[in-house]
């Protein structure tokens, strides 16, 4: 981050490696994928502490076998929810610093570098090529508008059933709506340490959001909406409008009777699978269970849910770098959401959406997004 | 080829590292206790796995320290000798078998207090073992083999007493059971009558063997259950109180803490000070009933003595523990349910350590009275614990130091504790979970044959030293 504050230096005296942030508190289920998988202290939140404090203080030299436990983790924050210490709340906070430490001193992991090159050449990870304005004659949408939709990577490129969705979710309602010339958010950067180009893209989208002219922005990917949000303010990018998860604006939109769910007689089971940037970055876990609960489905939940809910394993790099071990993540949280028995896995996050399907078998339970899922009832 | 590949073949690639992440993060942990840097973690899943292990440092003389989750407070897992091998055993994490007529479950070395608590509650519900205050995530076996204590250590004793039996791999590779389980499977219900030689495990802090299995006892959960808080003033009234409570067998569990930790509890910050005219000590109480009628007279008889105690302190108050989770909390029912909930206070730096002992009954209320005067000459929060043990047999007592771990601070505790344990061993008690400083300050005062006697059985078990050497001084 811009900031000079160290996180890191803030907590210098903290984490008595007391185990806490490995399990559910009372639960006592695994709650950090990446220990769990691995297994070495260096691999829990602690170990990443420690290892972040004793680098900071000079008690260790940097070299490349630490790189795998610095970056072999989601970022999921579920040791956040679990760590009973002053410092809960930054652990988070202190690995991405230790992350952009690490790129400095050492450089990053190859598949992270690759990205980060897509995104200064492509302005998306994927080094997809950059289309986003063609949306505008594609769905007939006005230049300038209320609200910004800002689609995210990874539902243009990858995702795009999403994307679609969402964009005929807000037809549908009347929504106010044009997309602009975005950038990537940069989420996958931050997460990984690499914030070079960090702030040259989110003042890039700044601007094309404030020459649309917007109030606010939606958001259906939950890394924008945690990245707009929570990191573009500490980079001190001042967006200046409103940011709104697309769960948040489609209980507003049913609350307020602009769309309206048809009921059917067939109530199919789902769960629902709260992504980590969603919930435990932004503490948002009842609107989409609201919004869930006005359609024609019935929800069955997790055992681990909200703030103790297991990652989907995507997030953070992860993906990138480890994807078997993200996969297997994924997998763990497919057998949760088999034994609610539920027909349907609902999410809010492309990424999720994307890791939870690679992690399920072909004949399993289809994973949708919540939008796609409001769209086949309105 | 090299010993890291040669390990990595008994348990696989992924399962040994030599980084210099792992290397750092297993050299130290949260207490004084200087660090020191092993050469490799390995992580087995199995016995034979361990037997491997250990039948390699043997041919190869690699000294192995087994870690279950770097807890003791004592600095237990940090190798005293270079070059070093961590035997990280928290991949064997089953519960092997609760059996409910004996009363009793198998695990293995990486169980938690949390699982057993989980597990029980969801497929014996009538069951129950006994929890620490430590992080839920400590593992029971080695809990038991330092002879810890938890909730159900005033009734019983020490850890080390509810052991049935065990399996180790002895530091020359042979694996071995004790206890009545040397008949087989279904059969861990007790250590007697035979050589008790679970002596051969418990106290050793990890240098006769790896323990693989052991066999843990468990209670009926009693139907009629209540909790107070105890507040007294003074050390010696308050020992002599808690004295005649447990000796009328009226408590299943006494746990004593200096009123600060209390004040800690209900959220005050760190760092704590006492205030003059507060009460010394906050008890919480447990006391049950197989009827009502029993757990009522229990009650009443504990109010009397509360009463009684009056006569000399007429500020003694005890308070039924539904007032306390009114005035704090309902958290507050969390410390008495699974103490380990408590805790939390004891996380608020990167140090944490106690110099902890068990005691004579007589010498208990001198220990506090002058341990409390170290503590305050040193600056510290007064963070006493005690607990009345095995119906008041003998007592605990430690005093316990959360701090910043730089330089200044690492050398005032380490004053700090070499003081209070001067002043233990001038009152005759053994130190716990003792780190090297310490036990080499306990053989200087103790009868120079045990300590040889020692040393000739580890020198029997270990012929080539390498488990867990320079542990306990030796
Ligand atoms: C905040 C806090 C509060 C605590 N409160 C309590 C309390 O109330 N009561 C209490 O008794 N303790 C308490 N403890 C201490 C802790 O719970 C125990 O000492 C403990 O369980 C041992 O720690 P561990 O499980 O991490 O084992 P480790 O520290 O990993 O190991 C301890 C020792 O045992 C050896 N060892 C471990 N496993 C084996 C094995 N399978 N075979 C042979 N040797 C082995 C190790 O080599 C080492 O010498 C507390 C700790 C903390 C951090
Ligand atoms: S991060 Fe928090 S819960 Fe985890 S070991 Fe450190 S203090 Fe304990
Ligand atoms: S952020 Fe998630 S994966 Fe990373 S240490 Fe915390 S719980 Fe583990």
């Amino acid at each position: 981050m811009t900031s000079d504050e160290s996180v890191i230096e803030q907590w210098l005296h903290s984490c008595v490696r007391c185990s806490n942030c490995k399990y559910v508190f009372r639960e006592y289920s695994p709650s950090c994928p990446s220990g769990e998988h691995f297994g070495f202290e260096t691999y829990y939140a602690s170990g990443r502490i420690w290892l972040a404090q004793a680098l900071y203080k000079g008690e260790l030299e940097w070299e490349v076998s630490l790189l795998d436990p610095i970056f072999a983790c989601t970022t999921c924050g579920n040791c956040e929810s679990q760590c009973l210490a002053p410092h809960s709340e930054h652990i988070v906070d202190m690995i991405e610093e230790l992350r952009a430490r690490a790129v400095q001193e050492i450089g990053g992991l190859p598949s992270h570098i690759r990205f980060r090159e897509n995104v200064v050449q492509y302005h998306n990870p994927y080094g997809a090529e950059h289309h986003n304005r063609n949306l505008v004659e594609t769905y007939g949408l006005p230049l300038q508008a209320e609200t910004v939709y800002f689609v995210g990577c990874t539902s243009n490129y990858r995702e795009t059933q999403i994307r679609d969705a969402t964009i005929s979710v807000l037809k549908k309602a009347g929504v106010d709506f044009t997309v602009v010339d975005e950038y990537c958010c940069c989420s996958p950067l931050i997460r990984t340490g690499q914030l070079d180009p960090v702030n040259e893209a989110a003042q890039h989208n700044a601007d094309a959001i404030r020459a649309a002219g917007a109030k606010r922005i939606i958001t259906s990917c939950s890394g924008c909406y945690r990245t707009l949000s929570r990191d573009y303010p500490k980079l001190g990018v001042d967006l200046g409008v409103e940011v709104v998860h697309i769960t948040q604006l489609l209980k507003e939109l049913i609350d307020k009777g602009a769309i309206v769910p048809k009921q059917t007689e067939h109530r199919k089971i789902i769960t629902w699978h709260d992504p980590c940037h969603l919930g435990r970055a932004m503490g948002i876990y009842d609107a989409p269970r609201d919004v869930i609960s006005k359609l024609p489905v019935d929800l069955v939940e997790m055992e681990t849910t909200r703030e103790n809910a297991w990652c989907c394993g995507g997030g953070g790099g992860a993906k990138a770098a480890y994807n078997d071990w993200s996969v297997e993540t994924a997998r763990t949280r497919i057998e949760q959401a088999l034994r609610t028995g539920a027909e349907l896995i609902v999410s809010a996050c492309p990424f999720c959406t994307r890791n939870l399907r690679d992690g399920s078998s072909e004949d399993g339970p289809p994973v949708i997004d919540l939008t796609e899922l409001v769209d086949r009832f309105i | 080829m090299s010993l890291k590949e040669k390990f990595e073949r008994i348990v696989g690639a992924d399962h040994v590292s030599d980084g210099a992440a792992e290397r750092y993060v297993y050299s130290r942990d949260m207490t004084e206790n200087p660090p020191r840097t092993p050469q490799l973690i390995v992580m087995p899943s199995t016995t034979e796995e361990v037997q491997q292990i250990v039948r390699l440092a043997n041919e190869e003389r690699v000294p192995l320290v087994p870690f279950a989750t770097g807890q003791s407070v004592g600095g237990l897992t940090i190798p005293q000798v270079n070059d070093a091998v961590i035997v990280d055993l928290k991949r064997m994490n089953k519960i092997l078998d609760v059996d409910e007529e004996g009363m009793y479950m198998v695990v293995e070395p990486g169980v938690t207090f949390g699982h057993v608590r989980k597990y029980l509650d969801e497929n014996h519900p009538g069951l129950r073992y006994t929890y620490a205050i430590s992080s839920p995530f400590t593992s029971v076996i080695a809990n038991a083999l330092l002879q810890g204590l938890c909730d159900l250590s005033t009734r019983y004793g020490a850890m080390a007493e509810f052991i049935n039996g065990l399996e180790a791999v002895l530091p020359t590779g042979e694996i071995v059971r004790v206890g009545s389980a040397i008949l087989g499977d279904d059969n861990w219900f007790g250590r007697y009558p035979l050589p008790d030689l679970v002596g051969l495990f418990t106290g050793w802090q990890g240098m006769t063997g790896i323990v693989t299995k052991m066999a843990l006892q468990l209670w009926p959960k009693k139907p009629f259950t209540r909790h107070f808080a105890l507040f007294t003033f003074g050390d010696f009234m308050t020992t002599d109180l808690l004295k005649q409570i447990v000796r009328a067998d009226l408590a299943d569990d006494a746990g004593a803490l200096s009123f600060s930790v209390v004040k800690g509890l209900i959220g005050m910050p760190a760092p704590i000070e006492a205030i003059e005219g507060e009460p010394d000590y906050g008890t919480f109480l447990t006391l049950s009933g197989v009827t009502s009628l029993v757990l009522d007279e229990k009650v009443r008889l504990l109010e009397r003595m509360v009463n009684s105690s009056k006569v000399k302190e007429p500020k003694n108050l005890l308070i039924p523990f539904e007032a306390v989770a009114r005035l704090m909390s309902e958290e507050a029912y969390g410390w008495v349910d699974f103490p380990s909930d408590s805790f939390k206070q004891l996380t608020e730096y990167d140090g944490l350590t106690w110099m902890g002992t068990y005691i004579h009954t007589k010498n208990w209320g001198e220990a506090l009275f002058k341990g409390r005067k170290i503590v305050e000459k040193y600056g510290y929060e007064l963070m006493a614990f005690l607990k009345p043990m095995k119906g008041m047999h003998f007592c605990e007592f430690k005093f316990i130091i959360r701090f910043e771990r730089d330089d200044e601070n690492l050398k005032r505790v380490r004053q700090c504790n070499n003081e209070l344990l001067d002043l233990a061993l001038d009152l005759k008690a053994i130190p716990y979970k003792t780190p090297v400083w310490s036990a080499k300050k306990l053989h200087e005062r103790a009868d120079p044959n045990f300590i040889e006697l020692v040393r000739r059985i580890r020198d029997l078990l270990d012929p080539h030293g390498i488990m867990n050497p320079g542990r306990w001084g030796l």
